[in-house]
């Protein structure tokens, strides 16, 4: 009917793009489990948040404190970005070209905003190690961590509600992975991060 | 945080392995990462030590611990129009509100019925031998079937319906229902006729958009004896329109509807919506870019300024816009920001723009590159409307800091017991 061609051929079809959750240094630190959802060789890998939701991709602001080169022949990037609760640590390898450049130009110590995928490791001792992938890091103002803070206090409290509420099968997953953890802490945790911001 | 006594721990740790650091300045990265940066004591102590570490060639210290039914009824049952659901027999009193010319000579009438809870199609079926019911009259149907018709309730008046004239003058208001509750059958609404479209079919008579305080919707009005065009601008109370649903788009056939202009003023939302989250990607494509100059085309061109319709266009037009992902932590939203959006967001003209694309060595990389870097990772509020999942945004706000969702987070967490 429409007699304008633009308008054809655009349709997005059904992709939806995993959403970024916001989520504590604090809570990301005691995560230690992480699942495939899907056989396909392509099937999203996601972390599971003691709090009770699955996390394929994390939003985060902070202070990078640390920046460092490693390798050789494959050069990557790591640091650490601190948030009021804790330290995220993040990476960037050759496969993330336009992450890693954007990381080796910043100068610490200065607030970033950094878009990645949280990983596992499983360190030679047996504890695990939360790290985040980076897609993308900018330089930021403090107003925009602050921003984030809210951001994240806010979502954290949203889990924990949902957590004492109806369970989700990702919430019944947590009550079994995480048996020890009372995400009520978390509640705590983001006062605690609240407070810190001075008005 | 005691900063002079962590200085002279830290200056300690390098005198041991023959440096001599230099404490004030020591002290002043400590004062500078935990006044400043708002990093935690702990935290800011490593980060500093692990900074000398390597400027004195020094394996850093530690890691610092951080590992861490419906049955066929009874013939009779009375129902209100509203109420019925295909598949059961029912006895209603309505008002004819619209007659339509009958598609079909096995059907002697068809038209919409209503009454106080709704209205629906009706037809009557020729076998029938029905009486034939008249235009703003009121009829007693006992023992009609409801049935389905391209999804759609209908009621079926067949041989053994009888149907009563109703004397008593009855009022009947029907009350019309925001655009975006409107749902496939018949609908009442009040609306302004917002855009006119050209006819795209010989029979039609006119086509265009309506919109409300709710949304905007399609409608159609074909050709006619005694229909007349509607005036683009004008707000109507548009009674008894027939809402049909194709490709999961609602739109309104107008032809069985009763129309009254009014004088009223609607101010039509056009499906607006608002979003707040971070920007978490700004896609290829966004920055500057190049557009086929052709009457009425407007396509973005390749780097090489082809055009898949009209081939290489050396006189394209500069033109802004950022393509991206706004993300609220729930969902993503792909957005689309047109020039004028783009550069009150980022501060970038499409003069200055094109002043960098022309004489930086990167070209339009590094307006992509400035833009980026503006941008994402910041918290913003885009205004604008959904369109096949992209949000094509036409406000875009910053979001500040605001103490009072400040306090509000620190009461909802609630003084946490320790």
């Amino acid at each position: 009917m429409s007699t304008n061609a633009k308008d054809m051929g655009r349709r997005e079809g059904a992709f939806e793009r995993e959403p970024a959750r916001r989520v504590f240094a604090a809570e990301l630190r005691e995560c230690r489990y992480q699942f495939k959802d899907g056989e396909d060789e392509k099937s999203p890998t996601f972390v599971l948040l003691p709090s009770g939701e699955r996390s394929n991709r994390i939003f985060l602001v902070g202070t990078l404190t640390e920046r460092t080169r490693q390798g050789e022949q494959n050069i990557f990037y790591r640091g650490r970005v601190v948030d009021p609760t804790g330290t995220f640590f993040i990476m960037a390898g050759s496969y993330q070209p336009e992450a890693m450049q954007q990381l080796a130009k910043i100068e610490t110590p200065a607030f970033v905003a950094v878009i990645g995928k949280p990983n596992l490791y499983q360190k030679p001792d047996g504890s695990y190690l939360a790290s985040v992938r980076v897609e993308s890091i900018t330089l930021v103002d403090k107003d925009t961590r602050d921003l984030w803070v809210l951001d994240a206090a806010k979502h954290t409290m949203d889990r924990v509600d949902a957590y004492t509420k109806e369970p989700t099968p990702d919430i019944l997953k947590a009550k079994e992975q995480y048996p020890t953890i009372d995400p009520l802490l978390f509640r705590k945790i983001a006062y605690d991060a609240l407070a810190q911001i001075k008005i | 945080m005691d900063f002079s006594e962590a200085a002279n721990r830290i200056s300690r740790k390098f005198a041991k392995c023959g440096q001599t650091p230099d404490v004030k300045k020591i002290e002043g990265k400590l004062r500078r990462l935990v006044d400043e940066f708002g990093v935690q004591p702990s935290e800011a102590e490593r980060s500093v030590t692990n900074e000398l570490a390597k400027e004195f060639n020094l394996p850093a210290p530690g890691s610092g611990g951080s590992a861490g039914g419906g049955g066929k009824g009874g013939g009779t049952e009375e129902k209100k129009i509203a109420d019925g659901v295909p598949g059961e027999w029912v006895t209603i009193e309505g008002k004819i509100v619209a007659l339509s010319n009958p598609p079909s000579p096995s059907i002697a009438q068809s038209g919409i019925i209503a009454d106080e809870s709704g209205a629906m199609r009706f037809v009557v079926w020729a076998k029938s031998n029905a009486p034939a019911m008249a235009e703003g009259s009121w009829y007693r149907i006992e023992s009609a079937v409801v049935d389905e018709f391209k999804g759609v309730a209908n009621l079926k008046i067949h041989s053994g319906t009888t149907i009563k004239e109703i004397s008593e003058d009855r009022s009947l208001i029907p009350s019309p229902v925001p655009i975006k509750d409107l749902h496939p059958g018949i609908g009442s609404v009040r609306a302004k006729f917002i855009q006119e479209w050209d006819a795209s079919h010989e029979r039609m008579l006119q086509s265009g958009l309506m919109g409300d305080e709710t949304g905007t919707i399609k409608f159609v009005m074909w050709k006619e004896p005694g229909k007349e065009k509607l005036v683009p601008g004008a707000v109507y109370n548009l009674f008894y329109a027939q809402v049909d649903e194709f490709n999961g788009r609602l739109s309104l056939n107008l032809n069985t509807a009763t129309i009254l202009q009014e004088e009223g003023e609607i101010a039509v939302s056009g499906g607006e919506v608002a979003v707040t989250g971070a920007i978490v990607h700004i896609a290829p494509g966004s920055g500057i870019i190049k557009r086929c100059p052709v009457e009425g085309c407007n396509r973005a061109l390749s780097r090489q300024n082809y055009c898949p319709v009209h081939e290489i266009q050396p006189k394209f037009i500069y033109d802004l816009r950022i393509k991206g992902w706004l993300d609220d932590g729930e969902k993503t939203h792909n957005i689309l920001i047109q020039r004028d959006v783009v550069e009150s967001l980022t501060g970038i003209s499409l003069a200055q723009a094109q002043e960098i694309a022309e004489n930086n060595p990167l070209g339009m990389d590094e307006v992509f590159l400035q833009m980026r870097d503006t941008v994402l990772g910041r918290y913003i509020t885009c205004h604008g409307r959904k369109i096949d999942n992209r949000l094509l945004v036409n406000k875009c706000d910053k979001v500040v800091f605001n103490s009072g969702d400040h306090t509000a987070l620190l009461n909802r967490a609630g003084g946490a017991p320790s």
